[in-house]
């Protein structure tokens, strides 16, 4: 495939890539590739100014048709993210989501077990129904950004678990970008069928710096009947990055979900982290941690939709921001009319620790089922002084006493984490972003 | 136990309706000619007329607002949109016409004046023709007048403010009323004077497609302070009705206002209403603001905080029964230091009522030492009925404390338990937990009106139980 234009980069995002992309792929996921790339063309770039969604967080600076897909990925970022990993939970079989090629290690005990660990775009191969039942939770023409993936996305995670089975180690997926004017497509798609349980622990890293790059990622999960999904995330992409994502987990009668998210990187980004509650008995609980530094712009976007009867769903969201940095959350609890005795929560909690720092916070309930007890809460404010004389005056340096109170501050968070070595290689992280000695993404190997 | 639906009584309580006595109307719809003709008819000066026709310019540039309540059955060309009912303004109460009086009998208005003893500007259709203002007030300075009399014979004063809270190209509503406004309350309190008894005007429409625009200006001069009272009651007719009011208060340095309103418009009315106060250095605005009746009502009171100390108080009561969506909310502009805002809101769903809050709370960057608090409560009655919460927070300035809290439920099966087994009927128990729901709000309420909400949270209560 060759562009016509010269002067473009060979293969910048575009209609040859994705014809190529579909040209790769089995028959049934090609055609949906067509349907999506002539979506992503037909739909227009969400605007700040015409779509209530976008309007506080403004991407006209972001034009994907500038990016090419990545290729490579510099083995810096592979080993920093694989240190992570044994550091963290070195008992997980790793799945590193590369842009050519997944590798798949220490999978051997999973395997054992018969659960599937392989990439999406080979399971798209050979387990082809699997992998249309977790691509059932997402449409292609639900919005832009979501053609623009079901388009192009290769390589990726993919995780089954079969009826029954207890997984007896967690699977950590590594998402890994390097370079500069680069897109990927981060995929990942779990599927648990009915009494399975699971850790995943799915991670997007890139190297520090402000090198533009553009991730456009999906995160599929799937609860069957009883089944238990624990589910770690954290991104820490470059300065440059400009990430958008949803991450959606469906899970059917007396599933249930503990979702943990941890937001340090990216230039920008746009993310939804959606349950949807369809079976009787299912139930949520969603953390979620955000660090936002120097011009960050971090947007979270949450939605409990409880459809089924007897559901419940617990959201708390802390977030800090310092210097210039902006948090948009908007967060809804949509309880439909057969969600009888759903219980719903939301929570965000913002601390300021800059004059210039930003954090909106729209938590909205749409209640349309009586006998519900729902609620939400949220809240913004800075350090208490009262609290940093009270340190001070034991002899802790002022910065100290603050960094001290903003740690305590995601404390309570990190504690209810289900997987401890991935909270606390969380809470190293936080250390750093709240030193202002990392800005967002991985250190490069051996600093 | 379930507490169930039935249909909301047919018989309105307010549903009467007079025969029409209007002597002057413009054409149906809307024109530079309608406007035109409205100010003509008013002898307004030059500068109006421009203000009104520039406003009915932006009106038609702008969109429908693509959020809140369902506005499609809105028909801007089968309106009135001035009707002005008799000749000449009644200065006392033996001038006004029978048929007139015999609906504010009906509304208790000859009672609420004796109980008062305030100025009573009740507006039947778009102008005044009842208007009385104590001695006393006006020996203090005070100017309590309908708002064409406010331009007519304060015109400076009229102009320094008419527009400069909420300016015509604010929103679609807002440039709506600019254009065609008519009637509604001036009111100006002098530096130091407390008027100590509340101001009140009842409003009232009564022309079938008719829509009532009224504008009210309080303004409330250095340490002075002023309660003002809107009430509503609307006839029922059969096609839909439009009311879109501007309110504009500016409390200065010190000053206190009170603005309490109860709508009770009847349920086929949409109620469009655009309320925003100015709150000066250590000047309070405090909002009580119920709504029972109408089709669709979208009101959000606001208060922009521009001077140290400020403080803004809005406490709100919504209830919406079958078909009715209310769509209220408050706002809280904190743009200097050391600013506080206190927000309250309770909401009950009835039938297939629906009933959304919706809020915004802004701190500027400037703005430190911030302090808001926010709690709105909804309760749902039936299975059918809805309830949603939209509040907004922009937070700019890292010395704040904010606190946001929201819930959502049912009357209590356990609560119905407990009053029944001491012998209350069922629907008495939920009358009574509807009315202690609604307690924060009525407590504010000066007494004549707790009792008439009461009655109208009762009659909107009947046949809640099956």
């Amino acid at each position: 495939m060759t562009t016509p234009l010269a002067a473009e980069p060979t293969a910048a995002l575009g209609p040859e890539v994705a014809a190529a992309r579909a040209a790769s792929s089995p028959t049934w996921l090609a055609a949906r590739r067509r349907i999506a790339w002539d979506a992503y063309e037909a739909l227009p770039m969400p605007s700040s100014h015409s779509d209530e969604d976008w309007r506080r967080t403004d991407i006209s600076g972001l034009h994907p048709e500038r990016f090419a897909p990545l290729e490579n990925v510099d083995s810096t970022v592979l080993d920093a993210m694989r240190a992570q990993r044994d550091s963290a939970a070195p008992d997980a079989a790793l799945i590193f989501d590369g842009p050519s090629s997944t590798i798949i290690d220490g999978a051997d005990t999973l395997l054992a077990q018969g659960i599937i660990v392989t990439s999406l775009e080979e399971a798209a191969t050979l387990h082809p129904e699997l992998v249309q039942r977790a691509l059932t939770a997402v449409r292609v023409d639900e919005s832009k950004f979501a053609a623009l993936w079901n388009a192009l996305w290769r390589g990726g995670a993919f995780v089954y678990v079969p009826r029954g089975v207890q997984a007896l180690a967690p699977v950590w997926i590594a998402h890994a970008a390097s370079g500069s004017d680069v897109a990927v497509f981060p995929s990942t798609a779990v599927l648990l069928d009915e009494g399975a349980s699971l850790t995943v622990i799915d991670t997007y890293a890139s190297p520090a710096g402000t090198a533009p790059m553009f991730s456009d990622a999906m995160v599929l999960l799937s609860a069957g009947r009883d089944a238990r999904l624990d589910y770690c995330t954290v991104q820490q992409w470059g300065g440059g990055v400009w990430h958008v994502a949803v991450q959606r987990a469906v899970l059917d009668a007396n599933a249930r979900l503990r979702f943990t998210g941890i937001t340090l990187g990216s230039r920008l980004q746009k993310v939804w982290w959606e349950v949807l509650l369809d079976g009787i008995g299912s139930e949520a609980d969603i953390l979620g941690i955000c660090f936002g530094d120097s011009t960050q712009h971090i947007d979270h976007q949450s939605l409990q939709a409880h459809r089924g009867a007897e559901t419940r769903s617990n959201l708390l969201l802390k977030v800090a921001v310092r210097d210039q940095a902006r948090s948009v959350y908007g967060g809804m609890i949509d309880v439909a009319p057969s969600a009888v005795h759903a219980d719903g929560y939301v929570a965000n909690r913002n601390l300021l620790l800059s004059q210039g720092a930003k954090a909106d916070s729209i938590p909205r309930l749409e209640i349309r089922a009586n006998d519900v007890k729902c609620g939400h809460g949220a809240t913004a404010g800075h350090i208490d002084s009262d609290q940093r004389f009270y340190l001070m005056a034991r002899g802790v340096p002022p910065e100290e006493a603050s960094s001290l109170i903003v740690r305590g501050f995601m404390d309570d968070v990190l504690d209810r984490v289900p997987h401890r070595g991935f909270a606390e290689l969380a809470g190293t992280l936080l250390d750093a972003e709240i030193a202002g000695a990392s800005v967002a993404g991985v250190a490069a190997s051996g600093a | 136990m379930a507490v169930q639906a039935r249909e909301l009584t047919k018989d309105y309580k307010y549903g009467f309706s007079d025969i029409d006595v209007s002597v002057f109307r413009t054409a149906k719809g809307l024109s530079p000619e309608v406007v035109a003709s409205i100010s003509q008819h008013k002898n307004e000066p030059e500068w109006m007329l421009k203000f009104r026709l520039k406003a009915l310019d932006h009106f038609r540039k702008r969109p429908m607002p693509n959020w809140g309540a369902d506005l499609s059955g809105l028909d801007f060309e089968n309106i009135y949109y001035y009707v002005k009912p008799v000749e000449e303004m009644s200065r006392s109460w033996d001038d006004v016409p029978d048929s007139i009086k015999n609906t504010f009998d009906r509304l208790g208005i000859p009672e609420a004046e004796r109980k008062f003893l305030a100025g009573v500007s009740a507006q039947y259709d778009s102008e005044v023709v009842y208007h009385s203002i104590r001695e006393d007030l006006e020996k203090q300075g005070v100017l309590f007048s309908d708002c064409d009399t406010g331009l007519r014979e304060h015109e400076d004063l009229f102009r320094k403010y008419f527009g400069t809270v909420i300016p015509p190209n604010d929103n679609k509503f807002a440039a709506l009323n600019s254009a065609v406004w008519s009637g509604g309350s001036f009111v100006y309190v002098p530096p130091g004077v407390k008027v100590d008894i509340p101001l009140q005007a009842y409003f009232r429409i009564n022309s079938d497609n008719m829509g009532q625009f009224e504008r009210t200006l309080i303004i409330a001069d250095e340490g002075s302070s002023v309660h003002y009272i809107e009430g509503c009651t609307a006839p029922n007719y059969s096609s839909d009705s439009l009311h879109s009011a501007v309110v504009e208060l500016v409390a200065h340095k010190g000053a206190k206002i009170r603005y309490t309103t109860i709508q009770n418009w009847s349920d086929n009315v949409y109620n469009l209403v655009t309320k925003r106060a100015i709150a000066n250095e250590d000047a309070t605005v405090e909002w009580i603001d119920g709504n029972l009746g109408s089709k669709v009502t979208m009101k959000y009171p606001s208060v922009y905080l521009m001077g140290e100390r400020a403080h803004a108080e809005v406490m709100s009561a919504a209830f919406a029964g079958d078909g009715q969506h209310q769509d209220a909310g408050s706002k809280a502009i904190h743009v200097a230091p050391n600013t506080t805002s206190n927000i309250v809101s309770r909401s009950i769903s009835k039938g297939s009522g629906r009933t959304s809050y919706r809020g915004h709370i802004k701190v500027l960057p400037k703005a430190h030492n911030v302090k808001v608090s926010v709690r709105c409560d909804a309760l749902l009655l039936d299975e059918e009925s809805r309830s949603d919460t939209y509040p907004y927070m922009d937070i700019e300035n890292p010395d704040v404390t904010i606190g946001h809290e929201a819930s959502v439920s049912k009357v209590g099966e356990d609560q119905i338990f407990y009053l029944t087994s001491r012998g209350i009927t069922e629907q008495d128990a939920t009358a009574l937990i509807v009315n202690g729901f609604f307690e924060p709000f009525v407590k504010e309420l000066p007494m004549e009106y707790a009792v008439e909400l009461n009655r109208l949270l009762a009659l909107s209560m009947e046949g809640a139980i099956g």
